[in-house]
């Protein structure tokens, strides 16, 4: 750059020199060529710093948005946007969210199995290794390493736009709150549960 | 606006209805005019400039906004064509883009040496009401503000209702500017953050944010509900009150006959018996006695969570059905603590009385372990624990609020169990959506997690009551019925 710099001192000083005294303006050479030449240096080096724009955001202070109240985290987000990860993220990288995905309904499922049938967490985390928990093969195939997923839903989590993993998430979260609430996502409850099962009921 | 609202923002009023207060200003009729409207701005001629002097602040290094790169470029290109090309026009166009490259180089963005006031209101609103807060900042710096932005730092708890909490404009020096907006108060200690001005050159292309402390807070204490009569059980106090003991003595519910003894008052022997066997027979009749109660609010980070992101946090709903529960407990003669599970501390100890009723109000108002945000400090639990448990008497049973969105509060409810203390819980669902078909899997998994926790605690003998969309009072009610003793 300094070389650069000293040819441009250099040339703006040639100009005050000539400005000052006209004589010196015949020693230089206003040929069409010269002319034209250094009219097209100009438009070189201006694009050059009109380029600097591109790519240049503009800056300015954020100043927020303090009349807004501060925002609620809700209850599941964290979750979802977990999901949203694994199931648009390539096989490879999606790994360590789909896991945590896997892990944090693999819990839920062993809690409420244990509890339903009565049994230990070891034979509940034996149930849902299995896929036998729960009699929505989906469901099973998505907390099983022996199931797989029905064709349908190999077929439709192939489609552009849809995940077998989405659909087996949901599927899984459907058969827990079955099996904790006794009604399905139609809002049908489910025949041979008894009213104290809801949540609501319960008592010492 | 309302003309009920419009009279509030009047400073007029404001200055007659806060004798104590700072009305700030110069005392120039023109700005009381202007105060009707909360978004305006007025500006006027600095009286005694004498008397401002510039409010504490700090200013950060002022930076190239970029509005103006390239326009060099363009000059040069513009130039240069016009020479190729020989158009004596184009050369002058571009010598007029010079003037602009320029004028983007001229003036730096200074520090805004601002004397700000702000005034609220009303400095101990009602929840729910409206208060009108008015800022005014004067330009004490000798150099003019070219481009001003002032933005206030409304607290993280309060939401502005009318106008924004911001203003643009030019000040020159000595000049001011008033800008005024509502909040709607809600339960807290409310403490507003600095102001922050953002002063640019005149081209807009060098910009620095001061930061101006002007301290002013706002407390809202709400009033206590009075709750629904909450079944406590039966661990209690040597004190008469009204949990019904399995203890026979004087109180008014039968319990159960004896045989005379001498000394026994005569008002309770059973006359009727005596009449029909020729015996003498004493009714004892079911003691009542005061309990000592701790209640505890979950306010830990998770624990303020909502089932929707605009809507009162489970520590709202908590903190509300802890006000209930309070003034209901005192009224009967139990004896009533607080105590928050927060990274802050935060503990009143079990009493009774009017002047207990009163700290317990304010406890729950604007202690900042409670405050309508979470804080930023961690959480230790242990550490916790051990504290809450050196200070809870041993006879105490504990009411203990938590959203129960994670296993924290299901670890400690059974500890404090297994402590020998009764632990009830009581439980806001945040969890509750309006339509099952359009809840998130995530949100459902939450809400079957949740449901768990709640079968283990029922599990483990200790009583939850839960409540979503229906009143707090309506869940005790629906569990009271439930519930044997």
């Amino acid at each position: 750059m300094r070389p650069l710099a000293a040819v441009g001192i250099a040339a703006v000083a040639a100009g005050f020199l000539v400005a000052v005294d006209r004589g010196l303006a015949s020693t230089l050479d206003f040929s069409w060529v010269v002319v034209t030449l250094i009219g097209l240096l100009g438009v070189i080096q201006g694009v050059r710093y009109a380029s600097a724009r591109r790519g240049r955001e503009r800056r300015s202070t954020d100043l927020g948005e303090p009349e807004r109240r501060e925002r609620a985290a809700v209850p599941g987000a964290d979750f979802d946007a977990t999901v949203a990860r694994a199931a648009s993220a390539r096989r490879r990288r999606g790994r360590a969210a789909r896991d945590d995905v896997r892990s944090r309904v693999r819990a839920a499922a062993v809690r409420t199995v244990a509890r339903e049938r009565n049994c230990s967490r070891e034979r509940a985390a034996e149930l849902v290794e299995e896929g036998t928990w729960t009699d929505d093969r989906t469901a099973a195939a998505f907390l099983s390493r022996s199931a797989s997923y029905p064709l349908r839903d190999q077929i439709r989590g192939g489609l552009p736009g849809r995940s077998t993993f989405r659909i087996g998430v949901t599927a899984a979260v459907d058969a827990l709150e079955r099996a904790t609430t006794g009604i399905d996502a139609g809002g049908q409850r489910v025949p041979g549960r008894s009213e104290t099962d809801d949540g609501t009921g319960g008592s010492e | 606006m309302t003309a009920a609202e419009r009279d509030r923002v009047d400073p007029a009023t404001t200055a007659a209805s806060e004798p104590d207060e700072v009305v700030g200003g110069d005392g120039d009729p023109a700005s009381t005019d202007d105060g009707t409207s909360p978004a305006a701005t007025d500006r006027e001629d600095g009286g005694d400039a004498a008397r401002d002097s510039p409010t504490e602040r700090r200013a950060l290094r002022a930076f190239d906004t970029g509005r103006w790169v390239g326009v060099t470029g363009v000059a040069l290109t513009l130039v240069g064509i016009g020479i190729a090309l020989r158009q004596p026009g184009t050369v002058l166009v571009g010598a007029a883009a010079v003037g602009y490259g320029l004028y983007a180089r001229l003036g730096e963005a200074d520090e805004a040496e601002l004397a700000v006031e702000r005034e609220v209101s009303d400095r101990t609103p009602d929840p729910g009401d409206a208060v009108t807060v008015t800022v005014r900042a004067r330009n004490v710096g000798d150099a003019p503000c070219l481009d001003l932005r002032l933005v206030d730092g409304v607290p993280p708890g309060l939401e502005v209702v009318a106008g924004p909490a911001r203003v643009a404009t030019a000040l020159r020096s000595g000049a001011s500017v008033t800008f005024s907006y509502a909040v709607r108060a809600s339960r807290g200690d409310h403490e507003w953050g600095t102001i922050r001005a953002v002063v640019r050159n005149a081209a807009g292309s060098r910009e620095r944010l001061t930061e101006l402390e002007t301290p002013t807070r706002l407390t809202c204490t709400p009033e206590l509900a009075a709750g629904g009569e909450l079944p406590l059980r039966g661990l209690t106090t040597v004190s008469h009150g009204r949990v019904p003991t399995d203890v026979g003595g004087s109180g008014v519910e039968f319990y159960a006959t004896r045989e005379y003894r001498r000394g026994d008052p005569l008002k309770r022997v059973d006359w009727n018996r005596r009449a029909r066997t020729g015996e003498l027979a004493t009714l004892e009749l079911r003691e009542e006695r005061a309990a000592t109660v701790v209640l505890l609010v979950d306010a830990r980070e998770p624990a303020y969570v909502a089932a929707r992101p605009d809507a009162d946090t489970a520590v709202e709903a908590s903190v509300e059905a802890a006000g209930a529960v309070f003034t209901a407990l005192l009224a009967g003669g139990d004896r009533v603590g607080i105590a928050a599970m927060s990274p802050r501390d935060c503990w009143l100890p079990p009493g009774a009385g009017t002047d207990h009723a009163v700290r317990g109000r304010e406890t729950l108002a604007t202690n900042p372990a409670l405050a309508p945000t979470p804080s930023e400090d961690r959480f230790y639990r242990t550490l916790w624990r051990r504290r809450f448990r050196r200070r809870l008497p041993g006879d105490a049973q504990v009411l203990f609020f938590t959203p129960l969105v994670d296993d924290v509060p299901v670890d400690t409810a059974r500890r404090l169990d297994a402590y020998g203390h009764l632990v009830t819980v009581l439980s806001p669902d945040p969890t509750a959506s309006a339509s099952r078909s359009t809840a998130t899997p995530g949100r459902r998994l939450a809400a079957v997690e949740r449901r768990e926790r709640i079968r283990t605690l029922r599990g483990a003998g200790i009583r939850v009551v839960e409540w979503g969309d229906r009143s707090f009072a309506a869940a005790v009610a629906g569990a009271n019925g439930r519930w044997s003793r």
